[in-house]
């Protein structure tokens, strides 16, 4: 059944996008951008769980989280246009992003003992791609916040590829954690900008 | 006092400091001539971790966004080298990257190895100071003296700002 998510709906995330590409096509944007698509109907039934207190962490790729985390699209697209795809910052939303693959899971579980320390009653959200999750540096996250019992829920978002590598190829096989949530899904995309050469002025 | 002793007294200062935390290795464990410079900081105020250096920088930064002012703990220099992801790639950057929204503060405390009496090796006593100047905006602290503990370690506090302090533990003695 199709989501939607305080107004946004898959047709309309992909309608960001794409104005996002077109834009970048103009050559307007001198910095790389990271485009998300295929994920949509994935990310609208998750952000649903996703209080506006709550931290969420994101990756290079993060126009749709930071979009159902409650950042004005038009600041979005403003800092896209600055040049800042690939690392989307508000601390009004508590929205972070970091373009260092598996570089936000220790960041993120230190926000969540923050929490727990505090007493707070939010939580912490930390995307990461399924290559990230397959690094050490996630094992030890995972590990900590479950033994700790820290407010955190990691989610892994498989697409298969961490830029053009193909995971499986390289790793060997899937990953399955039960304390994280994993989802599967087809780019859209490229890795990175849409597919075409832009010409810069 | 001697250089242990100001260094201990720093500790105890920065203890007594709102939302202070320590965390590292032989923080509530003996096992490093750094735990005995923490006589003075209760054991609430401690968080034993594990040998993960990067997590430890990157969890250190979670917490200084959480408002605490983590002092993250390297017994050797040798080891910090396993935190630089966080440090250069995070720490230092999160600032520009967040336009100034995001301003993380860590102090970060490391100790070059000892080589008197005995020698660790080369794995166990190396001073990158100065590797790591050239490589952070982030200000790196040398305390070569007992006189200058508790000025670096007040600006530390002072300051907005992260930093790295290096202590070297042949003056300990």
């Amino acid at each position: 059944m199709p989501q939607s998510y305080k107004g946004w709906t898959a047709t309309k995330l992909i309608a960001f996008e794409k104005e996002i590409a077109d834009i970048y096509l103009m050559g307007k944007i001198h910095a790389p951008i990271h485009l998300s698509g295929g994920n949509e109907e994935q990310l609208l039934r998750i952000f649903k769980e996703i209080k506006t207190d709550d931290w969420c962490f994101a990756t290079y790729r993060s126009h749709y989280h930071a979009l159902l985390k409650g950042c004005p699209k038009a600041w979005i697209k403003e800092e896209i246009i600055k040049g800042n795809s690939i690392h989307l910052m508000n601390k009004k939303h508590k929205f972070f992003t970091s373009a260092i693959v598996g570089g936000i899971c220790p960041i993120a579980v230190g926000v969540a003992m923050g929490i727990k320390m505090r007493g707070d009653k939010n939580h912490v959200w930390c995307f990461v791609g399924e290559m990230a999750a397959h690094m050490g540096i996630f094992d030890e996250c995972l590990r900590y916040a479950l033994w700790h019992e820290l407010p955190i829920n990691f989610v892994i978002e498989d697409n298969g590829f961490s830029t053009n590598t193909p995971t499986e190829e390289v790793w060997g096989g899937q990953i399955y954690f039960d304390s994280a949530k994993t989802y599967k899904y087809e780019r859209t995309w490229p890795h990175i900008g849409c597919g075409q050469w832009v010409e810069f002025r | 006092m001697n250089y242990k002793e100001e260094i201990t007294k720093a500790m105890t200062k920065l203890a007594q400091q709102p939302d202070t935390i320590f965390i590292g290795q032989s923080i509530a464990y003996p096992g490093h001539v750094l735990f005995h410079t923490l006589e003075g900081v209760p054991m609430e105020k401690r968080l034993e971790f594990p040998v993960a250096e990067d997590f430890q920088l990157g969890f250190s930064i979670g917490l200084a966004l959480m408002g605490y002012l983590p002092i993250s703990v390297y017994p050797r220099m040798d080891f910090l080298v396993l935190a630089l992801n966080q440090i250069v790639n995070h720490l230092d950057k999160i600032p520009e990257m967040s336009a100034g929204q995001y301003t993380p503060k860590v102090i970060i405390r490391t100790l070059v190895g000892s080589k008197t009496p005995m020698n660790p090796g080369p794995q166990h006593c190396q001073d990158y100071t100065e590797a790591l100047r050239k490589m952070i905006s982030i200000p790196v602290y040398r305390i070569k003296a007992p006189e200058a503990v508790s000025f670096i370690y007040n600006k530390a506090l002072e300051q907005k700002q992260s930093c790295i302090i290096v202590e070297i533990a042949d003056l300990y003695d």
